[in-house]
């Protein structure tokens, strides 16, 4: 080899490995545990509930807390304990699919518009300001009636096809400021096809930036499902869900019955908690640099 | 760069509010009427379900009901013109009226929330910042993460069981007492929804604020400014604030409808009669033409605060106006 | 003689400005590039450098003129198609920025072996990664960096990398946009250095835009100077700075500082303020080639 051209340093030895942390630092292990003990337990409730979760039970009706109601009964009669662990599952599942839906539309939406000519690109997001404007209190009642009657499916695609927006939003400015980097450029100039790009350049760079958006996605489409069966516009009383639980709270409040209303709200708030801490972390730390201050 | 007109530029702005409003009106009376359900149950009440066919052609012909969408969407919008929006089949008197008297409410609580939230979350994010990483900041984080990720319907109905059901402080529903009315009275009233209503979005803006002013102290200005021999306070407080203050400000105007959007669960959990409760009996009982209005309204302030912020951030950021991007021509 | 690798004839290209606006970038400029040759093309920033690099590179095309590359018409869309596997091997590019043409996600590893990846050819040296550690040896950086990323690399050895990427395919013709512009000035010698031995290696004919007379000097065969989108003088290296013939070529000649203080002080510099140049003429041939812009002859 020329010894003109020899890189000065590029021979410098390897840095020594950085000094070994405890595995779990720096990542939110309580959240993940309490979710994943969430999660499973809401699977596999059957294993373990000690009574049937819809039987109602009339003569126990509003039975406080104690040895054999873990949880107390509720206003029906029916055991929260068994309740909360089988209602999960709707929760949960109406936040998986919620999400699943509003971030397909999102990514294809941003995409699309990230990708389109200027004028495209501002129509698109013209007709996104005017969806936004329309009151989502008012599109969720009118999507909720056009399916007709509500269950987890339906109650699913309202809230997703009302959640979208933001996430689209984050999509497109990213595959527009991607779109001009030089090495999609350098890549293109090598021959690559769109599919080759989208894959190796575009999808990891937005990817990590839409991992935490789309888990604060998760969490306030249970947020917004509890909500709406709070308000009688989501799931009826029949189908047993961390909100549906929550819309008997009116009665529960007359009759101080608090378990009613504070322990599947706990459940609810505890999970949101663990989601947003999981996609806290996803974002990623600060800014390692010190402050000037 | 070509300066623009003036009288050009806030006209042009002025003429994409009125057609994004016009869109909107189009959009919502179409969904509105498309929806499954019958006006007629919310004027009669359960005469309508009772009634012959020929008395419902009746009826619906009075209301207008029969003609094919696009001829009801253009009287409506004749109507609209001359401020005319018909009238609210469930109250039966004129629907801008049935709005007006609840309007109040909705401003009182929304805007009294938004000043507090404005405010907070400033002072919070500030706190925040200045005490970067210690006890304080930690602790203020972690209970703003907490706070913010209780439904607000749920920290409600908490709040409720608390303070008017155990210990009986302060009432759970209403704006006032009937009968009686004072301005104690409805202080009293609006304690508990006016605190949901702020705990629910404090810590998203105060958070923010932390995130960019935490950006702002590692700016090279920030080094310079201390270097000089000014006090930290004054970096803070003059430099740094100030030039987060611009983006607050527009993002602030984007956050009015959310605000008033959420004081809607608010006020159906306190029955506290504003025009989220308004809308919601209306979007539920097919009461048209209130629906027609509230969406207009609210639709109307979500545009007119989003072209607001368009303006602000221009004002401050001649980057942002769009236009001609002369980037080839500046070499050499 | 020598084939003709590339072919350029009345090459125009107009950015479009707003709806009415439009700026020449490249005005009417034709050159040849022999095989295995160094073409130099010099000027300031603004004269069209770069876009005549990207019409060769098709990344734009052009509003007039003709590129042959190895006979084929690249700014026909048809050809380029029926052809396009031989384009997007043969020719690579390397970019003036390595922090933004290298994905800041990918390994060196991953970067070097991507063309040959997008174009499922096999190694020649095994697995992708023996092959990627090959070329790394070859442009003189350490294999210990395969699995690092750009960021973690110093700006030489992220240039060295694109290097690296581009001799990937071992191609035909190597165009590099001002490859050394944005990296210090010991560590452009090191490239440099590095551009002449690997072209004396591998054989390519190699495209490089610059705007620093003396490195143009020490690396071409041939220069060419532009000027506001003009060609205006094309000549061998040596004649070209021995004795350069257009207004314009003299005074940017006259611009390279001389390493000794006393005799750089009693210079007198030629008048240098490029809108007094005479950009009307066509490119004659004045000398074996040497081709100067002149007014009114006419060969």
């Amino acid at each position: 080899m020329d010894e003109r051209f020899v890189l000065v340093g590029a021979r410098t030895p390897q840095p020594p490995p950085p000094k070994e942390l405890p595995w779990h630092r720096g990542k939110p292990v309580l959240a993940m545990a309490g979710l994943l003990v969430i999660v499973t337990g809401c699977l596999c409730c059957e294993l373990f509930i000690p009574r049937d979760p819809a039987y109602m039970d009339l003569v126990h009706a509003m039975e406080a807390p104690g040895p054999d109601f873990w949880f107390g009964a509720d206003t029906m009669g029916r055991d929260i304990f068994s309740m909360i662990w089988h209602g999960g599952r709707a929760s949960l599942l109406i936040g998986f699919f919620a999400t699943a839906i509003s971030t397909a539309l999102a990514v294809l939406f941003g995409t699309v518009s990230g990708l389109s000519p200027r004028w495209l690109d501002e129509l698109l997001m013209r007709l996104t300001e005017i969806f936004l404007s329309i009151p989502s209190l008012l599109l969720i009642v009118l999507l909720q009636a056009i399916l007709g009657k509500p269950d987890v499916l339906s109650l699913s695609v309202v809230i997703g096809v009302t959640g979208w927006t933001s996430v689209a939003r984050v999509v497109r400015s990213e595959v527009r400021r991607l779109r001009s980097s030089e090495y999609v450029l350098a890549a293109q100039c090598m021959g690559a096809g769109f599919f080759h790009v989208l894959r190796r350049h575009l999808a990891p760079n937005f990817f990590s930036s839409i991992m935490f958006m789309v888990v604060m996605n998760v969490r306030s489409a249970i947020a917004s499902e509890s909500t709406l069966s709070f308000m009688g516009l989501g799931l009826p009383l029949e189908v047993i869900s961390w909100g549906s639980m929550l819309s008997l709270a009116e009665k529960a409040l007359l009759s101080g019955a608090w378990w009613i209303i504070l322990i599947p709200g706990a459940f609810l708030v505890v999970t949101l908690l663990c989601l947003t801490s999981v996609g806290n972390w996803l974002r990623g730390g600060g800014d390692q640099r010190g402050s000037n201050l | 760069m070509r300066q623009k007109n003036p009288f050009l530029y806030y006209g042009g702005k002025v003429l994409s509010f009125a057609v994004s409003l016009f869109l909107l009106s189009l959009a919502a009376f179409y969904v509105a009427r498309l929806a499954p359900g019958d006006p007629l149950v919310s004027y009669y009440g359960d005469r309508a379900e009772k009634m012959t066919v020929q008395e419902r052609e009746q009826a619906e012909a009075r209301l207008g009901l029969d003609r094919p969408v696009h001829v009801q969407y253009i009287r409506w919008l004749e109507g609209a013109v001359r401020g005319d929006f018909g009238i609210s089949y469930k109250y039966r008197t004129e629907a801008l009226s049935v709005i007006a008297a609840r309007l109040p409410n909705t401003l009182i609580l929304g805007g009294i929330g938004f000043l507090l939230i404005f405010t907070g979350a400033l002072a919070l994010g500030a706190i925040c910042a200045w005490n970067e990483g210690n006890l304080l900041d930690r602790f203020i984080c972690k209970a703003g993460t907490v706070v913010s990720c209780i439904p607000e319907f749920w920290m409600s109905l908490v709040l409720i069981l608390i303070f008017s059901v155990h210990l009986r402080w302060l009432p759970s529903s209403g704006a006032y007492t009937i009968g009686g009315g004072g301005i104690a009275n409805r202080a009293v009233h609006l304690v508990l929804p006016l605190t949901v209503t702020v705990a629910g979005h404090l810590w998203y803006y105060a958070y923010m604020i932390r995130n960019r002013l935490l950006e702002e102290i590692r700016a090279d200005y920030v080094l310079l400014a201390r270097a000089k021999g000014l006090g930290r306070r004054k970096v803070l407080f003059r430099h740094c604030l100030r030039s987060v203050l611009p983006t607050y400000l527009s993002l602030m105007a984007i956050s009015v409808p959310h605000i008033l959007g959420g004081t809607y669960i608010v006020e159906t959990v306190f029955s506290y009669p504003g025009i989220g409760t308004l809308s919601y009996e209306s979007a539920r009982y097919q009461d048209y033409n209130l629906l027609m209005l509230l969406c207009i309204l609210s639709g109307g302030l979500v545009i007119l605060c989003n072209i607001l912020a368009q303006i602000v951030s221009e004002r401050i950021d001649p980057r942002m106006r769009s236009g001609e991007t002369p980037e080839v021509t500046d070499h050499g | 003689m020598p084939e003709i690798l590339l072919d350029i004839q009345h090459l125009t290209h107009d950015f479009r400005l707003g709806r009415k606006r439009t700026v020449r970038a490249v005005d009417d400029v034709s050159f040849q590039m022999q095989k295995g040759e160094i073409f130099g093309l010099v000027g300031e920033s603004g004269s069209g450098k770069s876009t005549v690099a990207k019409c060769v590179m098709s990344i734009l095309s052009p509003s007039a003129g003709k590129i042959r590359y190895l006979g084929v018409n690249i700014c026909d869309p048809g050809q380029f198609r029926s052809h396009r596997k031989l384009l997007q091997t043969s020719r690579q590019m390397i970019f003036q920025d390595s922090t933004s043409s290298l994905n800041p996600r990918m390994t060196v590893a991953a970067i070097i072996s991507e063309p040959l990846e997008i174009h499922h050819i096999r190694p020649p040296r095994g697995s992708l990664r023996e092959e990627a550690a090959f070329q790394l040896k070859c442009v003189g950086l350490d294999p210990g960096c395969l699995d690092r990323r750009p960021p973690e690399l110093s700006g030489g050895q992220r240039q060295r990398v694109a290097i690296a990427r581009a001799l990937s395919m071992s191609p035909e013709l190597l165009v590099a946009d001002e490859p050394i512009a944005s990296l210090d000035v010991s560590i452009q010698a090191q490239i440099i250095n590095l551009f002449r031995h690997l072209q004396r290696e591998h054989g390519f004919t190699f495209l490089f835009i610059a705007h620093d007379l003396a490195v143009v000097r020490y690396l071409c065969d041939r220069v060419g100077v532009m000027l506001g989108g003009k060609l205006v003088e094309e000549a061998p290296s040596g004649e070209l700075f021995a004795n350069p013939l257009h207004p314009y070529t003299q005074a940017l000649l006259s611009a390279i500082p001389v390493p000794d203080p006393c005799r750089e002080r009693a210079r007198t510099p030629v008048i240098f303020d490029s809108a007094q140049f005479d950009r009307e003429g066509v490119l004659t041939e004045v000398l074996p080639g040497h081709r100067v812009l002149r007014k009114g002859a006419a060969s």
